[in-house]
């Protein structure tokens, strides 16, 4: 791509020397105080491009050196590597390629559950079964059924780690380029700023950690929602539809961003005024989408049992009643055409959503394993715990679900997103660590809004982000990966300017506010004490009878720290919406309709 | 100085990152051969360091390298104490990894600070240029690659490098420029090839008056072959007491090898290799003589002699005459204008001429033309329309160094990473010439880095898909004469460049 310069005999531009010795910086510099240096690392690598250089000059450079890093830290080992019985995340994904590429589509979610049986909704099982025929062609024992079990051949490694990168290079790489470039369009921030954020969304150490390193494809579910919320900030209600069942196809744990999705949806329908077309369109075009997605799974059950295919082949023909409203299988006409896609529902939602597992399984910073500290809740029926988790969790969610039913604006959807995942996160059932990529995702992407890279919202956003890496550390620290935790982490914090590696972006300038030092305080704090607790359990054992102790605390703290995150983008929601009017809230609002 | 961003350390910073996370990447049998040093200097006394063969890989640095290896071995008992037994060949503990890979990262800092003095030591209309040159040495592909993918020290040995050439900037530091490169070449003899141009520099702008070369300033001269003398001495004087220099010099001078390494370095006996290979199939309907023996041996690509089917054979003594007297002709111009930047040109041609023409030359060694040559390619547009296709070959051809999977995309993005964002930079950083450009030239680079993209995609994964293992030699082949065609380009377009500037 060779410049777009009309004559290569002249410098395109000259050593600039203006009188005063500073640049004249671009305009509308939007979440920057000082327009002569470069608040932070990263604003200084994009420096050079911050006047007439092209996006199609910063673009790919970007991207290739967040694939880099990507593919290095990929290099590192993955969860479950050569560690029988049973594996991690890894092997789980690779069964999947396998069951979906050897067995008929009716046996998918049957297939020895005990094994990693598939427990992800449908697209998920599409999405194996096409990398499972393509690393098929490659390699064929790679996906042999039952002799693949804990393969760890190097070349499937490679094939496994490209698999996650190009899927996040067909969807949330391309879903966070258009979002980034909406949202700055709509808010009127400069295409700088907009790459400064996009760098910033696409280096968050969270992602890269649990995906490329640890290994996972929450990325393709995260690029869905992300092209949902481009969608509608593109105004295209009906796509944001299509790209959100996309989403929740892929990964159940969407389901933490629908109540917000739903309300929002709900209100444009509604306010200013009623709207019915769009009401029916919205509708219409989910249920289809529905539709679309559970299409194949049962024209393959039904053409299973044309071909007298057994779902379950291990009960011999006779009927088992379904795993979900077993009460009612007497309801049911086992004969009937129609049965296999009764079954094949009944157990894609039944492995979905198991709800006959506890509260919590693991150690993970929310609410309740938080509270388990303190009082031991295995001692409650599990009946009392779910009503109490479901009721905790809707009380949560629903202030930021009315904010954004009641003034449903575009630019107000990542900070319900965010609020509303926080909310399910810290309160609701069955929580897994990694699940903090969902309130962390839309929370990051706020740095392409507006004051999105000044210091407060930075120092939040950073924050969050810093924290949540923080907590999944002893799930990363089990399999070996200090040091690529320590890296990508550490370099997110110094290009972001943020502590441990510098305190800079605390200095107020202006005259203080209470809440900016109430800020610096509750983060100094929470930063001393994850400081504090890596050289702790680095160096020293816990006692004896206390083996958790560390994780423990991790655990206790990052609720906390959780639960004030939430707070923020609550707090931020409200003030934005202007629905309860603070002392000053913003005058220039973005004409977005 | 306002808007010199990102600065020096930033960069650093994030190479550093990038370059920790490469830890679990592929490692050359250079790992293994630092290894060994660590083990031999930490656990033998110094007389043996140099007859020590446990281990093939043989002490064959001079002794300031070996004095360094003894450095990093104080610190390696503390990593791992197993890596420093010389019986533990091929020990790789992650310790080991971690440690080896780190000391590579701790030293490269040399090349840091030198990269600092060389952009505050330059002129002020110069300062952006001289930093984007700057950023394009620290984050360079070929660094990347050798060092902390296949393993070796070359960030701190050009670290030294360039500290002595951004020495020899100013009078007043003349002299230490010269002893520190008298240091480096104790450190590591492949720097003897650019060592001409230094011989004639110290003594046109040290030695000899500035007015009339029959003006000699004998306090000069007398300072600076004590001091050489002194280094030296510091160097070799502990084994020639011992009378182990013969044995030192045949570690060091290994004469038995053959004309072209394993992997042919782009250089003229690539093309000439490659134009023998062509004339099997021609020289039959010519009526020339054919050496049955020959045919399989060049394309097994083993390290060993190379003998050529039709052309007639090269002796090393041929090689060692080119190379001079390609040397010799841009010294005769540095004898007659002795400023920095013709100096740094003839260090560049020198390293051309041995690259070039050498005897067994590693395609590594296109560092020694790349660096010296990254440090004045932004002087102006006709210096960097010369510099292009080095850039692009010089970097190309060190892709066979990586072979495995896994470090493809990172050879592969990051080289073309790379190319883009300083090919982008230079060419709105560099000024225009005031003389008319050589029209050949330009269009020469634009078709030469053209051509690039299809070639990689053949070599890295057509050819595998089409022929499979068959034929291996001629993606090889097609590379290295490719970044010959493109190295030989650039130097014949740079020897333009500098005798009419």
């Amino acid at each position: 791509m060779a410049g777009p310069s009309p004559s290569p005999h002249k410098p395109r531009r000259k050593v600039k020397k203006s009188s005063n010795g500073s640049e004249v910086s671009s305009p509308s510099a939007s979440g920057r105080q000082s327009s002569s240096h470069p608040a932070y690392p990263l604003a200084a690598f994009l420096w050079p491009a911050r006047s007439s250089v092209s996006q199609w000059e910063i673009l790919p450079l970007i991207l290739m050196a967040v694939g880099l890093f990507r593919w290095a830290a990929g290099l590192w080992g993955y969860s479950g590597f050569q560690n029988p019985p049973m594996h991690g995340d890894y092997e789980a994904q690779r069964h999947w390629m396998e069951i979906t590429t050897q067995l008929p589509v009716s046996q998918w979610y049957f297939h020895d559950l005990e094994w990693w049986g598939l427990d992800y909704p449908p697209l998920t099982a599409y999405h194996s079964w096409f990398l499972g025929k393509v690393g098929g062609l490659v390699d064929s024992s790679w996906f042999a059924l039952h002799t693949s079990r804990g393969l760890d051949d190097p070349t499937l490694k490679i094939f496994m780690r490209a698999t996650v990168i190009v899927s996040e290079y067909l969807i949330y790489i391309p879903a966070a380029v258009i979002f980034v470039r909406r949202l700055t369009r709509l808010q009127g921030i400069n295409s700088w700023n907009a790459s400064i954020a996009l760098t910033a969304i696409l280096m968050q150490p969270g992602t890269i950690l649990i995906d490329h390193v640890h290994f996972q494809y929450n990325t393709v579910m995260l690029g869905l929602v992300l092209a949902s919320m481009s969608s509608v900030l593109a105004g295209r209600y009906m796509w944001s539809c299509v790209f959100f069942v996309l989403a929740l196809g892929f990964k159940q744990m969407a389901l933490y961003y629908a109540p917000a999705v739903f309300a929002y949806l709900l209100g444009v329908c509604i306010f200013p005024r009623i709207n019915l077309p769009r009401f029916l369109g919205i509708a219409v075009v989910t249920l289809a989408s529905f539709a679309v997605l559970l299409l194949p799974l049962f024209l393959g059950a039904l053409y299973d049992a044309y071909r007298g295919i057994e779902a379950r082949p291990e009960t011999f023909g006779r009927h088992a009643p379904l795993p979900i409203f077993t009460e009612y299988s007497y309801l049911v006409n086992y004969q009937a055409w129609y049965f296999p896609i009764i079954q094949q529902l009944a157990q894609m939602v039944h492995r979905v959503f198991p709800f006959a597992r506890g509260l919590f399984e693991d150690k993970v910073a929310n609410f309740w394993c938080a509270l388990n500290v303190v009082i031991k809740l295995r001692q409650y029926p599990s009946e009392l715990l779910q009503q109490a988790s479901l009721l905790a969790t809707l009380a949560v969610i629903s202030p930021a679900c009315l904010v954004i039913f009641l003034k449903p604006r575009k630019e107000l959807l990542p900070l319900a997103l965010s609020t509303t995942a926080w909310g399910f996160f810290l309160f609701s059932f069955q929580v897994h660590e990694k699940s903090v990529l969902l309130p962390l995702m839309p929370m990051t992407v706020l740095l392409a809004s507006n004051h999105g890279l000044s210091k407060s919202v930075r120092a939040w956003i950073g924050f969050a982000n810093l924290l949540g890496v923080w907590t999944i550390f002893p799930l990363l620290q089990r399999v070996d990966l200090r040091i690529p935790y320590y890296v990508l982490s550490l370099l997110w914090a110094y290009l972001l300017g943020l502590p441990p590696t510098s305190f800079a972006i605390y200095k107020q300038d202006g005259h203080p506010t209470w809440s900016g030092f109430a800020t610096t305080s509750l983060h100094t704090m929470f930063y001393a004490m994850m400081v504090g607790w890596h050289f702790g359990e680095a160096f020293i054992d816990p006692p004896q009878g206390k083996p958790d102790l560390w994780v423990v605390i991790n655990v206790g703290v990052g609720a906390v720290g959780f639960g004030i995150c939430y707070l923020w983008c609550l707090w931020n929601l409200v003030a934005e919406s202007g629905i309860v009017n603070f002392s000053k809230s913003e005058k220039k609002k973005a004409k977005s309709q | 100085m306002a808007d010199l961003y990102p600065s020096i350390a930033q960069c650093a910073v994030v190479a550093t990152a990038f370059k920790v996370l490469l830890f679990p990447a592929y490692k050359s049998t250079d790992f293994e051969v630092h290894r060994n040093w660590l083990a031999i200097t930490h656990s033998l006394p110094v007389q043996e360091w140099y007859y020590e063969k446990t281990s093939e890989w043989t002490l064959d640095y001079p002794p300031f390298f070996a004095y360094f290896e003894w450095i990093l071995s104080c610190f390696a008992k503390f990593a791992d104490p197993r890596m420093l037994r010389v019986y533990e060949l091929e020990f790789d503990s992650w310790q080991t990894i971690y440690f080896q890979r780190a000391s590579v990262i701790a030293t490269e800092l040399v090349l840091v600070y030198a990269l600092y003095l060389f952009v505050q030591t330059a002129p002020p209309a110069f300062k952006r240029p001289s930093h984007a040159a700057a950023l394009s040495i620290l984050l360079s592909p070929g660094l990347l690659i050798i060092d902390h993918i296949h393993f070796q020290y070359n960030g701190f040995l050009y670290g030294v490098l360039i500290l002595s050439l951004v020495l020899a900037r100013k009078k007043s530091t003349t002299l230490a420029s010269g002893l520190l490169f008298a240091a480096l070449l104790c450190l590591k003899h492949i720097y003897l090839y650019l060592a001409p141009a230094y011989f004639v520099f110290l003594l046109r702008s040290y030695c000899l008056g500035s007015k009339s070369i029959f003006h000699i300033k004998f306090l000069n001269t007398l300072k600076l072959g004590t001091g050489v003398i002194a280094v030296f001495a510091a160097a070799f004087g502990p084994f020639a007491l011992w009378g182990q220099i013969p044995q030192l010099l045949s570690r060091l001078f290994p004469f038995s090898r053959g004309l072209c390494h394993a992997y042919w370095a782009p250089n003229v006996w690539a093309m000439y290799s490659f134009t023998d290979r062509v004339m099997i199939y021609v020289a039959p309907r010519l009526g020339l003589q054919v050496n049955q023996e020959a045919i399989n041996s060049v394309t097994r690509g083993l390290v060993g002699d190379t003998s050529f089917a039709v052309l007639p054979e090269i002796t090393a003594s041929t090689t060692f005459a080119l190379t001079l007297f390609f040397q010799i002709i841009p010294l005769i111009k540095l004898f007659f204008d002795p400023t920095w930047d013709t100096f740094i040109g003839s260090v560049t041609l020198c390293g051309y001429a041995s690259f070039l023409f050498g005897w067994h030359v590693h395609e590594k060694a296109i560092l020694l033309v790349i660096i010296p040559f990254s440090l004045i390619a932004l002087k102006d547009r006709r210096y960097l329309g010369a510099f292009r296709p080095l850039a692009v070959a010089g970097h190309v051809s060190l892709f066979p160094l990586l072979f495995t999977a896994a470090e493809f995309p990172i050879k592969t993005v990051y080289t073309i990473f790379w190319l883009v964002l300083f090919l982008l930079a230079f060419d709105r950083l560099a000024p225009a010439s005031n003389k008319s450009r050589v029209f050949l030239l330009d269009r020469f680079s634009l078709w030469y880095i053209a051509v690039s993209i299809p070639l990689i995609v053949y070599c890295s994964l057509l050819h595998g898909i089409i022929w499979g293992k068959r034929l291996e030699f001629l993606p090889l082949m097609f590379m290295s004469s490719y970044s010959a065609v493109g190295v030989v380009g650039s130097w014949i377009g740079f020897l333009v460049v500098f005798f009419t500037s």
